[in-house]
């Protein structure tokens, strides 16, 4: 089988999540490739508009929930602004799922503690809905850095999860950078759970058992730094601290070159190797974070 | 490894036999440079050459090609390779092609490299280094496997290394070409193999070396040398195991579009950059330290990522020698 040629996949939906990212949620059109799709949170596809090019992009749906599977686009250049045209009922190809993902099973039992910042709540949004789909984990946190309410993705389900998340041994916190009603409105009925500042002030006042707490952590480049600096903090051993992590991408299985990271005593590819790191990782691997 | 012996009479014969085997390739003179070129008489081959521009690689892992074609709205395939037949690599060659396998034979493979690899006779042929060479620190002067058949030159013709079964059966069906290997023409092997590792002018020392390029992370010597280089990626190109590749899809007309690669260099400016405009390594300093970081990288079970060619040195506009400047670094550390 040519690893390059893709799968025709139909989008069934989209949604607007925000003015920039929307919400596609698709299905393989031939049964037996759908019936094999399968794959872990953290993992991604690379999506493919013939006669125009492939880009990598995460999954954020759960595996838990077959049929369908979704991802979560961001409009920022020449073939995302071609993606967002597309409609309901419209085919693009689709080959993966690419990269290791997060290690769900070894993590059963324990807490997970998942930190976004912006669009990094994309691949998370699976490790989420897994752990609350499955009822594997102990307890499950999520905080999640946005720059505005309006920026905010998937925000039904956040505001669902800030309500009854205890139900679902599920804790949501959130913080916002830029102030506006809608905001105040949510940090006055959640006030325990929702501030103005950025995803590390969510840490304040946090205990956790760190003999029994993973973490997760996916955002911009710069926030890695801060977040495992507070996680290191609190004792958590670097090899709890897992971080996905986004590299240019065009081959996706380890031969174009583009996604390679190190010196001469590691090289790693994120495409492969990742791209999902443990600390260790970041420590040992120049150039990683 | 079993050993015969091709005596100059009879080469031209030999050559004659291989065009069973494929479209015949090898070293002819263009100008000032060497290059692997289609050939069809022995005369046209320059056997004694030092090395040529591009690297065989291009026979496998195309400067520009399509991989994918669109027709009809979906994409077509054409992975088929015509056989072909490599003639007079050497060592140093054999083992890029090698670390060329370890990425694109890794699974899942990359079909096209794969069925040219497949489909392609290699034969090798011995050499002496020139100033550029420095093969022989890396351990890839000579070739254990990797090849078919490999010619060693003698003052009356060549010992022959078979090295593969379709080796075996060139020699087998060719059978009246070949003779046995004298103790003469072994003691002229071992005096050519002596002459030729006393040859080598440039040396990089081994020991440590990974560990003490990493430890130098911030040595001021990547920044004097980043300064002089030009950024053209030469270098890259010219490197047989240099292998990024960059992807592009283009109409042919309004039903036919093709998805094609094209090499990459890490030298260009948007090797590292990811869409919003972050790049990862947005300096020439960067890329420069990148690139060293990405040839030095030693993999305890294929060796360093260089074979020693001394490509790169020879074609670098900016004369920049890359057993220098990894010395410099490494004697920077204090
Ligand atoms: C593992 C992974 C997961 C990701 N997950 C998500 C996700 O869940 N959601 C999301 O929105 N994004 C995600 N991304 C980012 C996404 O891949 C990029 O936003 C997307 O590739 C942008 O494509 P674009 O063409 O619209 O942007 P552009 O900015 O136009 O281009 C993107 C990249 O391609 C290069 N490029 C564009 N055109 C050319 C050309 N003609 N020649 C050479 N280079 C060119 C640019 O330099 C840039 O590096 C992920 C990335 C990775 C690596
Ligand atoms: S880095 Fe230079 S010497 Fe080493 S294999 Fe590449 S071109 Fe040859
Ligand atoms: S060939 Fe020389 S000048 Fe050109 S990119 Fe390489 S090191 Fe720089
Ligand atoms: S994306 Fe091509 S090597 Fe990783």
């Amino acid at each position: 089988m040519n690893p390059y040629q893709t799968y025709d996949a139909r989008i069934l939906e989209v949604k607007d999540l925000t003015s920039r990212e929307k919400l596609f949620t698709l299905r393989f059109l031939d049964p037996e490739v759908e019936a094999k799709f399968d794959f872990r949170p953290g993992q991604f596809v690379i999506v493919d508009i013939r006669g125009f090019g492939e880009f990598p992009i995460s999954i954020c749906s759960s595996p838990t929930r077959r049929g369908y599977f979704q991802l979560c686009i961001r409009k920022v250049g020449r073939m995302t602004k071609f993606v967002h045209k597309m409609k309901e009922g419209d085919v693009v190809g689709i080959r993966g799922p690419y990269g290791n993902g997060f290690p769900m099973e070894k993590m059963e039992g324990s807490n997970l503690i998942l930190v976004a910042g912006g669009l990094g709540m994309a691949p998370l949004r699976s490790v989420l809905w897994y752990a609350i789909d499955t009822g594997k984990y102990e307890n499950v946190w999520l905080l999640y850095g946005t720059k505005a309410y309006e920026d905010i993705l998937f925000r039904d389900e956040i505001i669902h999860l800030l309500k009854h998340g205890e139900a679902m041994n599920c804790s949501v916190k959130l913080a916002y950078e830029v102030e506006s009603p809608s905001c105040i409105y949510l940090e006055r009925g959640f006030s325990d759970r929702v501030c103005k500042g950025v995803v590390t002030d969510l840490f304040r006042g946090e205990e956790f058992d760190v003999e029994n707490t993973y973490a997760l952590i996916c955002g911009p480049p710069v926030m890695y730094k801060f977040v495992i600096r507070e996680l290191l903090d609190r004792k958590l051993s670097p090899g709890r601290i897992y971080m996905t992590l986004e590299r240019r991408m065009r081959c996706g299985i380890g031969k174009c070159g583009h996604c390679i990271v190190g010196t001469s005593t590691s090289i790693k590819y994120v495409c492969k190797d990742g791209p999902v790191f443990t600390y260790w990782d970041a420590l040992s691997t120049r150039g990683l974070i | 490894m079993r050993y015969i012996k091709l005596s100059s009479k009879n080469f031209g014969r030999f050559f004659k036999s291989l065009e069973a085997w494929g479209t015949l390739y090898a070293p002819v003179k263009r100008g000032c440079i060497y290059s692997f070129q289609e050939v069809h008489d022995p005369g046209e081959m320059a056997l004694d050459y030092n090395r040529t521009m591009l690297p065989p690689k291009k026979f496998f892992f195309r400067p520009k090609e399509a991989i994918l074609r669109l027709k009809n709205g979906r994409w077509e395939e054409e992975v088929e390779a015509e056989p072909m037949v490599l003639f007079g690599l050497h060592p140093c060659d054999i083992h890029g092609l090698k670390i060329l396998d370890k990425v694109y034979l890794d699974e899942p493979a990359d079909p096209y490299y794969k069925s040219r690899r497949e489909k392609t006779l290699i034969i090798g042929i011995s050499c002496m280094p020139d100033e550029y060479c420095f093969c022989k620190s890396l351990g890839t002067h000579f070739a254990m496997d990797g090849f078919d058949l490999f010619l060693h030159e003698l003052p009356d013709g060549w010992l022959v290394r078979i090295g593969s079964v379709r080796g075996h059966e060139i020699a087998w069906e060719n059978g009246e070409l070949f003779e046995e290997v004298t103790d003469e023409d072994l003691a002229n092997f071992k005096e050519f193999e002596e002459k030729r590792s006393k040859a080598f002018q440039k040396e990089l020392p081994q020991e440590g070396l990974a560990d003490m390029l990493d430890l130098a992370y911030n040595s001021p010597v990547w920044k004097k040398y980043a300064e002089i280089c030009l950024a053209c990626g030469n270098c890259n190109m010219v490197c047989p195991t240099c292998r990024c590749y960059e992807v592009c899809d283009r109409w042919v007309d309004a039903y036919k579009a093709v998805r094609e690669r094209r090499y990459d260099s890490c030298f260009m400016e948007n090797h590292g950059l990811v869409a919003g405009g972050h790049n990862f390594r947005p300096t020439r300093l960067d890329r420069f330290r990148h690139r060293y970081y990405c040839k030095s990288y030693f993999d305890p079970s294929a060796g360093y990522n260089c074979v020693g060619c001394g490509r790169c040195d020879e074609f670098c506009p900016a004369k920049i020698e890359h057993v220098k400047v990894l010395e410099e670094v490494r004697g920077s550390l204090q």
